[in-house]
């Protein structure tokens, strides 16, 4: 039921937006700050409820496709905490854009609202083309909102943005359409046993365009022409959201489709990893460049991402909640930053860095806020980045020790850019001819405030965040059941191939058989069965995929990459 | 009394942090401040209470020390790590001087940053500093010392940035954390080397302590050596930046800009000291790297000698105290460097008193002449301030190794340590003697050119000048009994071996261990403590002869040296910005201007190609809309007529 | 005799291909709009045609769905002649050759 809510009650909200009136924001911002602060708790309900399915309904066939599309959600650890940080995200984006934007704020909130329940969706969806309905679905009310409340480039960003991400999911669709023709449902598990069937050239051509959506959306450089231009034309608190929740589906996909579903192989592993940390470089070289607030922080939030990719392709055993810890910072952290530079940009009427400065002695409350975040966007110890980069640090460092050092090497320019930022925009003196827009209201002061505490929380105590994992593995092996049947059949058929990279399996047969029959006795319906399994392998794929990677080396007759050879030195 | 939870010492000034930083918050939007008598009252009595708390733990402390794990910090596969204290000989003697020397500072800030409007802002900083520090010497893991390595750094970054309307100093506060930072990632790296060679565990350091002797036990040594060398080697870039050793000294001096309680109680006593404590702490491991460890030596000394000499060429009052912490620090890093570990924490306990009187008095000369920092617009100060002189004359004896004084025994220590520590060791003992002749030269310099001659500043504000009040005298004076008596922990001629006791439980192995590679040949330490007299004495004498009656060059505009002067003291800077800065200026051009412009060409070519295509797509567009109707009607006809003659195209 | 089936198909080709032909070839756009109208209702009469070779049980659905498409029919009536007057507005003709803004 929460799930339910948390996908298609934002999409009702939206809609009962309509009601309120559109010149006068004051009706409009309370009934919005409610339904904001509602979705808000029931997020955090869901993170605390754990693991979670709906049940699977049916929901239309594609003609020429085997099984149904269930409208079936699921939520897990990750799924789960990115959908707090889209509701949060929105929340106070909400109350921001109450000062900032009242000319029509009605629409802005119907537009957050209804790019919310996209986002969600796009975090709980278990079936994948419902996932994918969600993935293109979040573009249309963003790029509205971006060119109805933007900057003066408004339009251009819009369609930048709309185009960029379109393309690059369009290849996505087409080899899941095709993908659908063979597997038996759009479910994870038919789709991963689907693709096992397929020549290996198929396999890498499908690969490549999954990835493509993904790394589009994240952005990876170089696909990363959309980000700069779009962060900065958005308005501040539809900036915030992007940066801090809907980039994140790109880390997701990679972390809940690419990886549980496709045999991946060292090369293309290490090729990710790299990419991730040549973004990370890149950004933090081109952020330290910036001239434009919201462009350092656009680049600042496309160096971290590049870390998080980074860290989910070194395939560690700490991967999982390296990189949830570095996402949740990443998203609290980077959307503050965006609404401060949002409340900076209207109080001093320009975002220009060399037209800023001395906000420390205007606004002393803003500018504790702002060096705080900006403090704690480094990573310093205590704070929940800190956790989350070192961890991710570590990760990499089983890669190699250049990967780390390349991490290091971000980190350190990390440090340069920010304190430039923070420095020209809060400390000298103030350059004279400022618009005096409104300053920070208490509101948002408090809630920005409340994301700055959130980020100390977790950097003092991250196994709020990392236990939803914990969570999720205890409750999926309480909760397997007579998966056994599929599950092992399955296995044997790769058995028989004689594939050294077959399905990891965390369980043995005899394990599943045990429990299957167990759970038979206890009457399981088919549905159910089915439901289970797909919890149960997304989980699983990817903390068995270390084993896969080993597998995978074995078996590579010439592991030529330096990687390769680095991993098995270290595991020596 | 024992039973005092530890973690009451880090909680007083958090406590502290949170009521001052709220005040400092609160009270910005008014037109002034908060009350000064209430935030100078919270700010110091924190920190005393924590003082309390560490002197009751030491007094009855246990020979092993007290340990206590608080709470999981990070729990995740692969990666397992407690927030757990460790109350032992070595974080005794930090704690005690760090809460103390960091409450009479506090004190002395209430006199200094009297009237300026971030007054608690100053405290909810200074407040939080301490809670770092503390943490960093309390912890009983390295990551937890790596959050108050970190929280310390930042502490130092917002207080030398803390006159924020001036973008110079904000410039040096952002020098400061960056070059800090260089150094935290070697931290980082080393602590990953760690966990590389036995799991997140031995990140503890009665673990890692542990580990040692067991592979020592088992002879396993040259199995870990090549890892364990480069883990040494990646914890000393950590320390060379928290420590201003080369290469990561630049930032020290400018950080000078920040204010002067900061500089004393930050930049001198307790931050600086830090990368000596790590080596301390970590002893047992890079006992067993000689490597590492003549590395040590090496950068010490180098760091010493270069950091006296450009000590030599200051103009600024506070930029030669900087150079000589630097200096003092490189006596510190060579101690360590052979081992003498308990050495090296005597001189930083010594050097933290005498350095902070100095700075201190440094502050009060300044406080006097109104913020001027120029020596040459000094002189003859010791008339108007006397109890400032005194205290700067004491701690400038207690430096320089003057019989009797702190700087004697610490600093005589560490140079017998040296001669002792193998072949090399007579050649390090003579420069390390020779620097000290440096030391005393660059120190009387800056006592005559402060205190005698005459008065070179303007006559109007020359009336002006006043001695400091009283709750800044008093915790200079306190300090300057410290540089008197300090030594007397340790005085070997006399058969003082209280501090060296405290310590053994600590470093007493590893230094044994070291003691074994290398036998030298016993020489009478009165001969070291003679060698040592002359060379203060021969320092005070050339200072005297060179600075006493020689007329002073009028100053000019900046206070910074100019012409070969400049070329020695901004050697480093020239190399930062050399191998570091303008490479990664000219990276990150080619990044924007040829990568990202190539990207946009290729992203603009895709969008042209596409509506060029659209143009052409038009060119088949008829234009009556019933002839288009007609076309498409057309179009359905023929392919119904072509699936019923194929039977279907799929 | 029986209505047989294959009329009622042939009058509902007849009427649709006059309506198609209507759209095709008028100029004006009322007329086109009826064309449109009479194809529409021609596919109506197809279904009946089709829905009476059933049984009379099921037969039933065939004579529902016409119904429906008239609703819908009449829907598209009034937005199509909505769509018709605002064009008209702006172009002060109804003439559909004049409407060429399709081509580029």
């Amino acid at each position: 039921m929460l799930l339910h809510i948390l996908v298609l009650a934002p999409f009702i909200a939206a809609i009962l937006m309509v009601a309120t009136s559109k010149e006068d924001p004051k009706s409009s911002s309370r009934l919005a700050f409610i339904f904001g602060l509602a979705f808000v708790a029931l997020s955090v309900m869901l993170i605390a409820a754990g693991n979670k399915a709906t049940d699977p309904i049916e929901w239309f066939r594609i003609p020429g496709t085997k099984g149904p599309v269930y409208y079936y959600l699921y939520s897990h650890g990750l799924g789960a905490w990115m959908v707090f940080l889209s509701t949060a995200l929105s929340l106070v984006a909400l109350v921001s854009a109450r000062v900032t934007s009242c000319k029509n704020y009605r629409n802005f909130a119907i537009g957050i609202f209804a790019l919310m329940g996209a986002m969600n969706g796009t975090f709980l969806a278990a079936d994948a083309v419902l996932f994918f309905f969600f993935f293109e679905a979040m573009v249309i009310p963003a790029a509205i909102l971006i060119a109805g409340f933007g900057g003066e480039k408004r339009r251009e960003a819009a369609m930048t943005f709309a185009i960029y991400t379109l393309v690059g999911s369009a290849p996505m669709m087409i080899s899941l359409l095709y993908l659908l023709t063979i597997a038996d449902n759009s479910l994870l598990l038919s789709l991963a046993m689907a693709l096992q069937q397929l020549p290996a050239g198929t396999q890498a051509a499908i690969l490549a365009s999954f990835l493509l959506a993904f790394v589009v959306k994240t952005p990876i450089f170089p696909f990363h022409g959309w980000q700069a231009i779009t962060y900065s034309e958005a308005p501040a608190p539809l900036s915030a959201i992007l940066t801090g929740a809907m980039s994140k589906a790109g880390v997701f996909g990679f972390i809940a489709w690419i990886l549980p579903i496709f045999p991946l192989n060292m090369g293309i592993v290490s090729t990710m990893m790299w990419l991730g940390l040549a973004t990370a470089v890149y950004g933090a070289l081109m952020a330290l460049r910036a001239t434009d607030g919201k462009k350092l922080l656009a680049f600042s939030s496309m160096s971290h991402l590049g870390i998080a990719v980074a860290g989910v392709f070194s395939l560690s055993e700490a991967m999982l909640p390296a990189v949830l810890v570095l996402l949740v910072a990443h998203g609290l952290c980077a959307g503050a930053q965006f609404f401060l530079m949002g409340i900076a940009e209207r109080m001093a009427g320009t975002r220009e860095l060399d037209k800023l400065g001395g906000l420390a002695g205007n606004s002393p409350v803003f500018s504790t806020l702002f060096g705080a975040l900006g403090v704690m966007s480094l990573a310093v110890p205590g704070t929940a980045g800190f956790v989350g980069e070192f961890t991710v640090l570590l990760s990499l460092w089983d890669m190699g020790p250049l990967a780390a050092l390349v991490m290091g090497f971000t980190m350190i320019l990390s440090a340069a850019y920010m304190l430039r930022f923070i420095q020209k925009v809060i400390f000298g003196k103030a350059s004279g001819s400022y618009d005096n827009g409104p300053r920070t209201s208490g509101l948002e002061g408090a809630s920005i405030g409340v994301m700055a505490v959130l980020l100390l929380v977790f950097g003092f105590h991250p196994a709020f965040v990392t236990d939803s994992l914990h969570l999720f593995d205890e409750e999926a092996v309480e909760q397997m059941t007579d998966a056994g049947k599929d599950a092992s059949a399955e296995e044997a058929a790769e058995a028989d191939e004689g594939d050294s990279e077959e399905l990891p399996q965390a369980m043995t047969p005899e394990e599943i058989a045990q429990l299957d029959s167990s759970l038979k006795a206890n009457g399981f319906s088919d549905e159910e069965r089915k439901s289970l399994i797909t919890q149960v392998v997304g989980a699983e794929a990817a903390l068995a995929l270390e084993s896969r990677v080993q597998a995978g080396l074995d078996s590579a007759a010439a592991p030529t990459n330096e990687e390769a050879l680095n991993k098995e030195a270290s595991n020596d | 009394m024992t039973n005092l939870p530890l973690w009451l010492i880090p909680l007083f000034p958090l406590v502290a942090t949170i009521l001052l930083g709220t005040i400092a918050v609160v009270s910005s939007g008014g037109k002034k401040g908060a009350a000064e008598g209430i935030v100078g009252a919270l700010a110091v009595l924190f920190p005393a209470m924590s003082f309390a708390v560490v002197a009751i733990l030491a007094y009855g402390m246990p020979e092993a020390g007290i340990r206590e794990t608080l709470c999981n910090w990070i729990d995740i596969p692969l990666f397992k790590a407690d927030i757990g204290f460790m109350f032992d000989g070595l974080s005794r003697i930090m704690l005690l001087f760090v809460t103390g020397i960091g409450t009479l500072i506090t004190m002395y800030s209430i006199g200094y940053m009297h009237g300026d409007r971030g007054f608690a802002r100053f405290f909810a900083y200074i407040n939080l500093f301490l809670f770092s520090m503390i943490v960093l010497v309390l912890s009983d893991n390295l990551l937890l010392t790596f959050l108050g390595w970190e929280g310390v750094g930042l502490c130092s970054y917002l207080l030398i940035g803390f006159w924020n309307k001036d973008v110079n100093n904000c410039k040096a506060a952002n020098k400061a954390f960056i070059v800090n930072r260089v150094g935290d990632i070697g931290f980082l790296l080393g602590m990953l080397c760690l966990v590389t060679v036995g799991g997140s565990g031995i990140l503890n350091y009665d673990a890692l302590t542990s580990f040692i002797q067991m592979i020592m036990t088992a002879g396993h040594v040259e199995i870990v050596l090549p890892v364990l060398s480069l883990t040494g080697l990646l914890f000393f870039i950590g320390c060379t930046g928290k420590s201003a050793q080369i290469p990561l000294l630049t930032w020290l001096p400018d950080a000078m800009a920040g204010p002067t309680p900061v500089s004393a109680l930050i930049h001198a006593a307790t931050m600086v000291t830090s990368g000596v404590y790590l080596l301390a702490r970590l002893g047992s491991m890079f006992a067993i790297l000689p490597v590492v460890l003549d590395i040590i030596t090496v950068i010490g000394m180098l760091t010493a000698f270069w950091a006296a000499m450009a000590g030599l060429f200051q103009n600024d009052i506070k930029k030669v105290l900087a150079y000589s912490t630097i200096s003092q620090l490189g006596y510190m890093f060579m101690a360590a460097g052979v081992c003498a570990f308990d050495a090296s924490i005597f001189h930083v306990f010594t050097h933290a008193f005498f350095k902070a009187a100095l700075f201190l008095g440094a502050g009060a000369v300044i406080h006097a002449l109104a913020g001027e920092q120029d020596m040459r617009k000094m002189g003859g100060l010791v008339k108007k301030t006397p109890v400032t002189a005194c205290v700067m004359i004491f701690a400038f004896f207690a430096i320089i190794g003057f019989p009797g004084f702190a700087g004697f025994w610490s600093k005589d220590l560490i140079l017998e340590r040296l001669f002792m520590s193998g072949p090399m060791g007579p050649a390090f003992y003579v420069i390390g003697l020779f620097t000290a002749v440096i030391t005393a030269v660059y120190m009387g310099r800056l006592i005559i050119l402060t205190f005698f001659g005459e008065y070179r500043g303007s006559k109007e504000s020359e009336e002006h000048i006043h001695e400091a009040p009283a709750c800044m005298l008093l915790p200079m004076v306190i300090l300057a009994f410290g540089a008197i008596f300090a030594g007397y922990l340790w005085a070997d001629s006399i058969g003082i071996t209280f501090f060296r006791d405290s310590l053994a439980p600590v470093v007493g192995s590893a230094q044994a261990y070291a003691a074994t590679m290398h036998s030298a040949a016993h020489v009478n330490p009165m001969i070291f403590a003679g060698l040592g007299t002359l060379a203060a004495l021969l320092g005070m004498f050339i200072a005297y002869k060179v600075y006493g009656n020689a007329r002073v060059p009028a100053a000019k505009g900046s206070s910074a040296p100019e012409g070969r002067k400049a070329t020695w003291t901004f050697f480093f800077d020239y190399v930062h910005k050399y191998c570091g800065i303008i490479p990664v200026q000219v990276l990150a051009w080619i990044c924007d201007v040829v990568v990202d412009k190539i990207l946009q060409a290729t992203q603009w070519t895709l969008g042209a190609i596409a509506t060029i295509l659209g143009d052409g797509a038009t060119v088949i567009q008829v234009r009556k809309v019933r002839l288009q109707v007609a076309f498409s009607v057309a179009g359905v006809a023929a392919l119904v007529l072509v699936v019923l003659l194929t039977g279907g195209l799929i | 005799m029986e209505l047989q089936p294959i009329y009622i198909q042939i009058l509902a080709l007849a009427i649709f291909a006059l309506g198609l032909m209507t759209a095709i070839s008028r100029r004006n756009l009322f007329f086109v709009l009826m064309g449109v109208e009479l194809a529409l209702n021609a596919v109506n009469l197809s279904f009946i045609g089709f829905s009476k070779t059933l049984p009379a049980d099921m037969s039933v659905t065939g004579q529902i769905v016409p119904l429906f498409s008239i609703a819908v029919a009449a829907a598209e009536a009034c937005v199509g002649f909505a769509m018709v007057i605002l064009l008209f507005r702006k172009k002060e003709s109804v003439d559909s050759d004049n409407y060429s803004n399709m081509k580029g």
